[in-house]
């Protein structure tokens, strides 16, 4: 009885959650764009009516629980209707659905205010719906049938939501699509070979040993489609590009947040409950998680166009949250979900930061924007919090979780395998990653907001508030997240989804956040009481002539240097050249088999005649065998 | 109800009649009474879905009883194999003519195309339903020689060229067919299918027999334009008027093909490993094949064509591992999961491909073009042929929540379950090329600039109306997937396939 009630008390929200959003979003296409207003304000409360119920779904009874919303009875293919229903609702599923409507909710009410005629996303409000309402479902459910049609659908919103237009864009919008439609392929493989192996089409299911061929591909299979959605090394290709090209709320919206979210989450699941992982395959995996690390930060660094800097870097930070999952132990994989909130937190809000810098300039790359900040302080302040916790500048979010990351290689290194003995090379990637993004957080924040004032740049004025409402929002909840990490975050959020943890480099964040304050206090006070104020800024004096914009030092200059030294510059070159773009390289390969067929159909009739008695000979041949 | 089945054969053939007498007299009448006939033969196949309690309903033409339990009237028999295939050729018949209302004004001879049409689609019914070998063949020739004109309706050099080619490779294929017939006449001294099939089981085997196995693979096999025999599609279905391509691509290739392949091979042949295959080994050869083909083309309705060559592999994947799995006393369940997802696919490839095709020609309607790289812009001039050419492209790259998901989800659970391990991998390989050529489609048709070349406008609402219907159903049919649907429409079918002697004991028992 008391069965009953609970499966009632819990079966709404998860539907409401996720039907709401869906349906809703079916019924936006029927109101013209023409009441963006009105539409905005719906989905708005929508997106907030979702959140509400994924937090009583947060908030209720912490058992670990499996639902058909289905009664069971009906069957198909041998599969009963029930198991296709079943809900899934352990407290990771829940912690994550939790987040996704968090982050919906925010980039809902900045959109609002950023759209307008030349840049708005047509049908915006409804594939934000849909891909809030299938993210739920892909979290929540507990068949993987379900999990891998709206994982697949979430391609297609990530398509829409690029607005392609122009060449740039549209060709971005095909690689993306591509890129995360073939992962989709390989999952359908990875579950076609999982069916075989387990005989059902549960998520829950006890760790298959990877010790055959078959178990092995199927683990492939599905990371390959982890990998594509979190956007990890090699199948990162289209998320620079995508951010590129695609409006900042979307970018903001899918790879900052949602596609991190997900990904990781099917990680954690591949890892922790489809697959008994062996000690060879969480070495490749690591060795794919440091080089995203160290990869996608090298390219970062010389980006011009301020998107594609922070799309290598949405790339880059994966190989944190990776490297922390394939640890295997529960220090790693509580490090790897906190780093994918804290990416989400300062990522999506970093894209915000990025759309509100185009919305008011104009402009793509650094090299035509500078001296933003006093124009628009609340957005620098926003943005000099996102990049600092990004770079791993305690006592911000990005530190706490770099930091449970570090210790858990240090932990790991105690173990046998040959992953654990090479822990040394991780962690010297990892910290070293974490260093050059700091650097290239220098030239974003320098390069948009400090330095001089460009001349075009002067009728700048602050976004609405509706645009940095949200951004701070995310800022305060990287400060709360790193000042409270030690004490609340990880004991009361992160724990209960993994279990207890224990490690030797345990800190306390709130104290260590006081005395960083204390220093900063008395770095302001030595700052003004030594007068070190009273010095004078001067234009360069060029014989007398006036200083004009393309006089100055462009900070993006100072990154030149290594691009140009010879040890980098061949692999840059290789980069620009798409040598390491999968999609490029398996794009050149079919063409390739693609001329070499063609060329076989030249269309004279005498060689279709000559194929098809070839073709029946052959088959004669084979059946006199 | 048993009287009705002949209306699928006399209609068209009575409005082919009607048409050029009439229509000759009256303008417009051509157009209304080839709708009025196809409205009414779509009535009738949908009718026969819902009233149908599964059991085949054969009509003996002549009212001439078996004597001594041996067939003489030729017989019409009604399955449920039938009714699925008459529903897919009677759509799409009603959805092309409708679509050509505004299509064909661009053409003159308007009466003869229509005749060509009705002409076509009494040879598909006639196709489905009979059930004896040499009206078969008759149906086919009457399908096939009415779509070589059709092809041809351009009569510009090309249309004209690829017609040609069509009828000469056509040609091979007819002599191959009717040579297998009259082998498998000589030996079984009977032309009904449930007769051959009944002797066939009984006797021993021959080498005779398999060698008709093999022409008629051959041979229908050049009709389905299967991988060595497809030489002729790509002019063809690229050539002929859109509306057509979509018949072609979308019905012709599978009813004169691949329904006479499937239906001879597993009701009237008895079963055989080695035939299996044969039958999956020049799918998958197609399905590869054709895809690395199709990417390369520029001119999309080449692109179009050599997909449905790729997609046909398919569709004869699927069936063919159900075919290998009953040959091998397999699982039946497993078989059932095969010949399913095989023709599911079918009825979806029918629905997306033509939808393409009509995408297509309504592109070539307004642009005056085909090539690719000409296009460009599209999408906001032309609204509803790009959304809905976007639903087609994403349903035959399998993505959901589009039909061609559950299809090819199905086939590929298939083919792992049965431990087809390289097929499965060939199915998902295929699938992601089959993608990326889509979205080059997409990009380069309706994105990729800004400004259009041309000051254009979408095109009549008939078109519109028509591909707008195509793309709804490109979602609907996904609900197949579900129990009591499928039940009622795609699992008789199957069924069909899986009881492979059922057929002549149930006709001949009659």
């Amino acid at each position: 009885m008391e069965e009953n009630f609970m499966h009632i008390n819990l079966i709404n929200p998860v539907v409401y959650t996720c039907m709401l959003p869906l349906i809703a979003g079916i019924l936006f296409f029927l109101i013209p764009e023409k009441l963006k207003i009105t539409k905005g304000i719906i989905a708005v409360m929508l997106s907030g009516i979702s959140l509400y119920f994924a937090f009583v779904l947060y908030s209720a009874a912490s058992l670990h629980e499996q639902y058909s919303v289905l009664p069971a009875g009906i069957t198909y293919f041998n599969v009963a209707a029930s198991s296709l229903l079943l809900c899934n609702i352990d407290p990771l599923a829940r912690l994550v659905s939790l987040f996704i409507c968090f982050f919906s909710f925010l980039i809902t009410i900045y959109y609002t205010a950023f759209t307008a005629k030349e840049n708005s996303i047509s049908h915006f409000y409804s594939y934000m719906l849909f891909t809030l309402g299938a993210s739920v479902i892909t979290v929540l459910t507990g068949n993987l049938l379900v999990f891998v049609f709206f994982w697949g659908f979430l391609g297609i919103t990530l398509y829409k939501l690029i607005n392609a237009h122009d060449e740039i864009s549209s060709a971005a919008a095909k690689k993306t699509l591509i890129l995360v439609g073939a992962s989709d392929g390989l999952m359908i493989l990875g579950i076609a070979i999982l069916w075989k192996i387990s005989g059902s089409f549960d998520f829950t299911r006890a760790g298959i040993p990877t010790t055959n061929g078959l178990s092995i591909t199927a683990f492939f299979c599905l990371l390959v489609g982890s990998f594509t959605k979190a956007g990890a090394f090699p199948f990162h290709t289209w998320i620079p590009d995508y951010t590129e090209s695609a409006p900042a709320p979307a970018s903001a919206y899918l790879p900052a947040s949602l596609d991190k979210l997900l990904g990781i989450y099917f990680l954690a699941r591949i890892f922790n409950d489809l697959f008994e992982v062996s000690s060879w395959i969480r070495l490749v995996v690591l060795i794919l998680g440091t080089s995203t690390i160290i990869i996608a930060v090298m390219m970062a660094l010389v980006q011009h166009n301020y998107k594609r800097l922070l799309g290598y870097h949405a790339v880059s930070q994966v190989g944190y949250m990776v490297t922390g999952i394939a640890l295997g132990s529960v220090l790693g994989i509580v490090g790897g979900l906190f780093h994918m909130v804290n990416h989400a937190l300062y990522k999506s809000g970093l894209f915000l930061v990025a759309g509100s810098i185009k919305k008011a300039s104009g402009k793509d790359n650094l090299e035509q924007l500078g001296g933003l900040s006093k124009f628009m302080p609340v957005t620098f302040i926003c943005a000099l919090v996102f990049a600092l916790s990004i770079s791993g500048i305690p006592p911000l979010n990005g530190f706490a979780s770099k930091w449970l990351i570090y210790q858990g290689i240090i932990e790991f290194g105690t173990g046998t395998g040959i992953a654990n003995q090479l822990w040394i090379l991780w962690l010297a990637l990892a910290v070293i990653g974490s260093a050059l993004t700091l650097a290239s957080f220098i030239k974003f924040i320098s390069g948009i907001f400090l330095g001089r004032q460009k001349t075009s740049l002067k009728e700048i004025k602050e976004v609405n508030w509706l645009m940095w409402l949200p951004q701070i929002i995310l800022a305060v909840a990287c400060i709360g997240f790193g000042v409270m990490a030690s004490n609340r975050v990880i004991p009361q959020i992160f724990t209960p989804v993994t279990g207890e943890i224990l490690y030797s480099g345990l800190w306390n964040s709130s104290a260590i956040s006081l005395l960083i304050i204390i220093s900063i206090l008395l770095g302001i006070a030595i700052y003004f009481t030594l007068t070190l104020k009273k010095f004078r800024t001067e234009d360069s004096f060029i014989g007398g002539e006036t200083f004009r914009d393309q006089a100055g030092f462009e900070t993006t200059e100072f990154y030149d240097t290594i691009k140009n030294s010879s040890f980098f510059s061949i692999f840059y070159k290789a980069a620009e050249k798409k040598w390491f773009d999968i999609y490029e390289l398996s794009k050149n390969s079919v063409l390739k088999i693609s001329h070499f067929f063609s060329a076989a159909h030249n269309g004279i009739l005498s060689n279709l005649a000559f194929w098809v008695l070839a073709g029946l000979i052959i088959m004669f041949i084979f059946l006199l065998m | 109800m048993h009287n009705l089945i002949p209306l699928f054969i006399v209609i068209p053939l009575a409005s082919a009649f009607l048409v050029p007498v009439i229509g000759r007299l009256i303008k417009g009448f051509s157009k209304i009474i080839t709708l009025t006939a196809f409205l009414c033969l779509l009535l009738l196949s949908l009718n026969y879905i819902f009233l149908s309690d599964f059991s085949p309903i054969i009509y003996k033409i002549g009212g001439w009883e078996p004597v001594e339990n041996i067939p003489i009237a030729i017989y019409l028999v009604l399955d449920s194999f039938s009714i699925f295939m008459l529903c897919i050729i009677n759509v799409m018949a009603f959805l092309s003519a409708l679509y050509s209302v505004s299509y064909i004004e661009k053409y003159t001879g308007i009466n003869n195309f229509y005749t060509l049409l009705c002409i076509m689609v009494a040879g598909l019914n006639g196709i489905v339903l009979t059930g004896d070998l040499f009206n078969l063949y008759v149906f086919l020739e009457i399908t096939v020689i009415a779509s070589y004109a059709l092809v041809a309706f351009g009569t510009e050099k090309e249309e004209l060229e690829a017609s040609f080619k069509y009828q000469v490779l056509g040609g091979i294929a007819t002599a191959m067919i009717l040579f297998s017939i009259g082998l498998i006449y000589w030996y079984t001294k009977t032309l009904n299918i449930a007769d051959i099939s009944e002797i066939l089981q009984t006797s021993e085997d021959h080498r005779l027999i398999e060698f008709s196995q093999l022409m008629l693979i051959a041979g229908f096999g050049l009709k389905a334009a299967i991988m060595p025999f497809h030489g002729w599609l790509p002019d063809a279905h690229s050539s002929a008027p859109s509306p057509i391509s979509a018949m072609l691509s979308g019905v012709v290739i599978k009813a004169a093909g691949l329904y006479v392949l499937f239906r001879l091979f597993f009701n009237m042949y008895v079963i055989s490993f080695d035939i299996g295959v044969l039958i999956t080994a020049i799918g998958t050869l197609s399905m590869v094949v054709g895809v690395f083909l199709a990417i390369g083309q520029w001119d999309l309705k080449r692109l179009l064509a050599y997909h449905s060559i790729s997609q046909m592999g398919y569709v004869i994947l699927g069936v063919g591992m159900g075919m290998l799995i009953l040959a091998k006393n397999g699982n039946k369940t497993l078989a059932a999961l095969a010949i399913g997802g095989g023709l599911f696919h079918l009825v979806n490839h029918a629905v997306f491909k033509g939808l393409l095709f009509l995408n297509a020609g309504a592109i070539e309607y307004t642009l005056g073009t085909r090539d690719l790289k000409k296009m460009g812009g599209l999408y906001s001039k032309m609204p509803v042929t790009s959304v809905t050419s976007l639903s087609a492209s994403l349903a035959i790259s399998g993505i959901p929540p589009f039909n061609g998901f559950f299809s090819k989800l199905i086939i590929i659970l298939a083919a792992v379950q049965a431990r087809f391990y390289l097929l499965a991998v060939l199915a998902v390989v295929v699938s992601i090329i089959t993608l990326a050529s889509f979205m080059k489609f997409q990009r380069y048709a309706f994105f990729n600039t800004s400004a259009p070349k041309k000051v254009i406008k979408e095109v009549p609402l008939s078109m519109t109306a028509v591909m707008i219907f195509m793309a709804v159903l490109c979602l609907g049919l996904s609900l197949l997937i579900l129990p009591d649907i499928r039940d009622s429409f795609l699992g008789p079918a199957v069924n069909v396939l899986l009881d492979t002697t059922n057929y002549s004991t149930v006709i001949l028992g009659n």
